[in-house]
């Protein structure tokens, strides 16, 4: 169950971006074909062994996927992704025919693919988790890319990669040779914030909690104070929802604030240095205790909702939109979504970002070392591996400032129905700083002509919808969402920046793929956490998490600590 | 040979359902040889390798397992008795109705929820039980505080076995009423001319004539003894209730299919299918003994 979360986190991380992109077509509509046009004949002369040459034949690729609706409202009805028009446009730049065995929705995508690979009927090119890579990286299934990957991989793909000095494709990497291309991001887009709202702080005459029992003490005043002012007992402090440690509305950054690490939003444990030197389980450690024993206590006095063992994440959103929640515990991303629900429902609603606050003080987040949910790999059958990576570096070429004009939703490009999909991984601090560069100069447009075009432009165009308070676009929850989230000083990646800077945060040391163990043992084991700590939430007696220690650790959490220290040992990157 | 001969049509009509049965019922059991492999879905049933009963002692060795064979029984155990009383009641008392037009309006009402699939009601049922439901709201008019359903692990099962007969009721309840009425009407006659009342004529007439439905139900649902109804608790339940509610099939689910450990999850089928097979052995057998009923 728990093992699709990293892969949730990135379908809702493309949701975010999507958000930004869904307003691309502004502006500049006359220049419409002729710049698309230039670009074609250009790849058409192009030398034949190049990164965007054109296949003479065409060649076919099978791909599979689990898709989402196309969030642009724009999108031609009944639209299906084999008729998404990327397709077309890879044709007729590479010659290149996508055929999809099968399409499904996504929340279908996991069980599909586990039947896929059960039967042996694995397509062409394969987007996978790190577990499933594992599997078939063992069984022989997967392509060697080293070679291809030096020869047609293009300068921005080689670029992104080595932009974390290799590491992530060395995580993906066996013997010398390469099986999968992962699509990585920066890690520290995991840290840890706590979103809160001022005007509720302000109409209770409150200040920013800095330590555990300043924030004790707001989320109580947020359940008994009245905070919204409407006369009726109906907020609660904190939301939450039933999977404990997950991409969001979770307890992830809560326990930092004990300084304990149970988790990086997968259900395995974290893994940090103990003082010895060796990794061990954040899951067990005391520390986590103390916070659960505050879990408790709150859930008792009504400052979690009484119900949250039944809220999945889309209750919980409903519940912040409709303010009745004042506190979340989350990444930069909230305001670009589910915040700006909020802010359109209620005009005064006004959520700030502040570090996690701890026992003393502003708290560490737990950052991850790498941060890659998807990785992209090819059957070892395929004739054609190197039609992948030219697939990557068409799908980095269409972000460039010419292209910007032919890729309209009303034309039917669903760019999140396409794979591989390669990101740069230093998007973010790209668009904070190319941003933030042009409001300084009070520049009208973007003036950066780069791969990055697109994605700088269509974040600074809300900015400036934001900043005159045009709605012409988007509502003004949107545009103050894609400020916030991305541009402000104090906002979600501006705050996160700082703590990047400041050094406050923990590494989670383990990289690596799931254990023998944690493979075998995982399921079991999230159950049993998930199990022991919501009854605790609930009410159980504090020695439950002790019994709940013993029990992890024979029923195989002994084991998977030995694997873990084996791997840091040998295989991590010091 | 002269017999065969005259009965080759009859053979040759079967031969389409004989054919649907081995592909589909015999066919996919050779995969049950996974449950004695370390199967690895890539080198399929030939090349993985094989453990014996290892996967067997495994599964019977989580410590989840006692629990949810336990769960699963209770909750099946209790369904198939609710399945068959609570059908019986409403056949017996819809059959004394005197107005068509009710009868069958209630008919009706009763049969309704089952066509409808538990993805639709799991969720009604959760919205009923919840904190802020109708439900509550009557617990709350009674001046009591409101009651956490759906996260107590005892009322939890409560409403998963409720709700199923609830939705499921219907079926029973028609097989009941279609064999009362084959009852021949000139018994009840004889009974009035001899004083007995409505109570006697049911005792005495209507239970004894549909005994013989009452027991093939009965037999056919002995052989889900192990299916607690996976559908609906997947649906429904919470790591909360976990304890009192986590059936085979929901563990084979999420050990199959989220775990990826195909032989494990091959295991426990396997078992449950002998299992299963041995009950309708029994009652079959027990239902010929003692009834003389027999379907072969």
């Amino acid at each position: 169950m728990k093992a699709s979360n990293a892969f949730k986190m990135m379908l809702l991380l493309s949701m975010v971006i999507t958000a930004f992109t869904a307003c691309s077509g502004k502006g500049s509509d006359q220049t419409d074909s002729g710049a698309a046009k230039s670009g074609e004949s250009k790849t058409e002369t192009a030398a034949p062994e190049g990164p965007l040459s054109k296949y003479a034949e065409p060649v076919e690729v099978t791909e599979v996927m689990g898709f989402r609706p196309a969030e642009d409202p724009r999108t031609p009805k009944g639209l299906t992704p084999d008729k998404n028009a990327y397709l077309q446009q890879l044709k007729d730049m590479l010659n290149i025919d996508v055929k999809y065995k099968w399409t499904v929705p996504s929340d279908q995508y996991e069980q599909k693919f586990a039947l896929a690979m059960a039967s042996g009927d694995l397509p062409d090119i394969l987007e996978l988790g790190q577990k499933d890579y594992e599997k078939l990286r063992k069984q022989d299934m997967l392509a060697d890319l080293s070679e291809v990957y030096q020869k047609y991989a293009s300068p921005e793909l080689k670029k992104y990669m080595e932009s974390d000095g290799g590491f992530s494709m060395k995580v993906f990497s066996k013997d010398g040779k390469q099986y999968g291309i992962p699509s990585f991001e920066d890690p520290f887009l995991s840290t840890q914030l706590l979103w809160i709202r001022k005007d509720w702080l302000d109409n209770l005459k409150l200040e920013p909690p800095k330590t555990m029992d300043e924030l004790d003490k707001v989320a109580e005043a947020f359940v008994k104070n009245d905070p919204d002012q409407n006369g009726k007992a109906d907020t609660y402090g904190v939301a939450l929802q039933k999977t404990l440690f997950f991409w969001g509305f979770d307890v992830r950054g809560f326990f930092n604030g004990f300084g304990a690490y149970p988790s990086v939003g997968d259900a395995q444990s974290a893994w940090i240095k103990g003082s010895d030197g060796k990794l061990v389980p954040g899951l067990i450690q005391p520390e986590m205790k103390q916070g659960l024993s505050m879990l408790q206590s709150w859930y008792q006095r009504g400052i979690l909702n009484k119900e949250f063992a039944l809220k999945d994440e889309n209750k919980v959103v409903e519940d912040i939109t409709a303010g009745k929640v004042g506190i979340s515990y989350g990444e930069w991303w909230y305001p670009a979504w589910p915040l700006n629900l909020n802010v359109d429902k209620d005009p005064k609603a006004n959520w700030i970002a502040i570090q996690i606050p701890s026992l003393s003080g502003p708290g560490k987040s737990l950052v991850p070392k790498l941060r890659s949910g998807r990785v992209y790999a090819v059957n070892k059958n395929m004739k054609n591996p190197e039609a992948a990576i030219k697939m990557m570096n068409f799908y980095i070429e269409m972000g460039k400032k010419k292209y910007t004009d032919t890729l309209r939703p009303e034309k039917g490009f669903v760019y999140n129905w396409f794979n591989p999909r390669i990101y740069n991984p230093a998007q973010i601090e790209t668009i904070y700083t190319e941003v933030n560069k042009a409001l300084e100069a009070k520049q009208q447009e973007i003036t950066l002509d780069d791969e990055n075009y697109t994605l700088v432009k269509d974040v600074y165009n809300y900015v400036k919808d934001y900043q005159s308070g045009s709605t012409k676009i988007a509502s003004k929850g949107t545009n103050w969402g894609g400020y916030f989230s991305r541009v402000a000083e104090n906002g979600g990646w501006g705050l996160t920046r700082q703590i990047k800077q400041n050094q406050a945060f923990v590494n989670n040391e383990f990289y690596g793929i799931p254990t023998a163990t944690q493979v075998e043992k995982g399921s079991q084991l999230d159950k049993l956490m998930q199990e022991t700590f919501t009854k605790i939430i609930l009410g159980a007696p504090m020695d439950e998490f002790d019994k709940f220690v013993t029990s992890w650790k024979t029923l195989g959490g002994d084991k998977i600590t030995e694997e873990v220290n084996a791997w840091y040992n040998e295989q991590a990157v010091k | 040979m002269k017999l065969l001969r005259k009965e080759f049509p009859l053979h040759l009509m079967l031969l389409p359902g004989v054919i649907l049965t081995v592909i589909y019922a015999y066919g996919p059991m050779a995969g049950l040889v996974m449950a004695f492999q370390q199967f690895e879905p890539l080198s399929g049933f030939f090349k993985s390798e094989w453990v014996g009963f290892d996967n067997f002692t495994y599964v019977f060795n989580l410590p989840d397992f006692n629990q949810v064979l336990w769960n699963t029984i209770v909750i099946s155990l209790f369904k198939m008795v609710l399945f068959l009383v609570v059908p019986l009641i409403l056949a017996l008392l819809l059959n004394e109705v005197t107005r068509r037009w009710f009868s069958r309006f209630i008919q009706s009402a009763i049969f309704l929820p089952f066509f409808l699939s538990w993805t639709v009601l799991g969720g009604v049922v959760i919205e009923l039980f919840s904190m802020d439901g109708p439900v509550n709201g009557i617990v709350k008019s009674l001046g009591s505080e409101p009651i956490m359903f759906m996260l107590n692990n005892d009322w939890f099962r409560g409403i998963i076995i409720g709700s199923d007969v609830w939705k499921g009721m219907g079926y029973n309840m028609i097989v009941m009423l279609a064999a009362i009425t084959g009852i021949n009407a000139t018994l009840y006659e004889a009974a009035e001319v001899d004083g007995a009342g409505k109570w006697k004529q049911m005792v005495h007439i209507t239970l004894p004539g549909i005994a013989p439905i009452i027991i093939l139900l009965s037999v056919l649902s002995l052989g889900n003894v192990l299916n607690a109804g996976f559908e609906q608790i997947l649906i429904m339940y919470n790591p909360t209730v976990y304890e009192g509610a986590d059936v085979i099939d929901t563990f084979v689910y999420r050990l199959g299919m989220f775990s990826q450990q195909f032989g494990p999850a091959a295991a426990v089928g396997l078992f449950k299918s002998v299992i299963s097979l041995g009950l309708v052995s029994i009652t079959y057998y027990a239902a010929y003994k003692y009834n003389n009923y027999r379907i072969f």
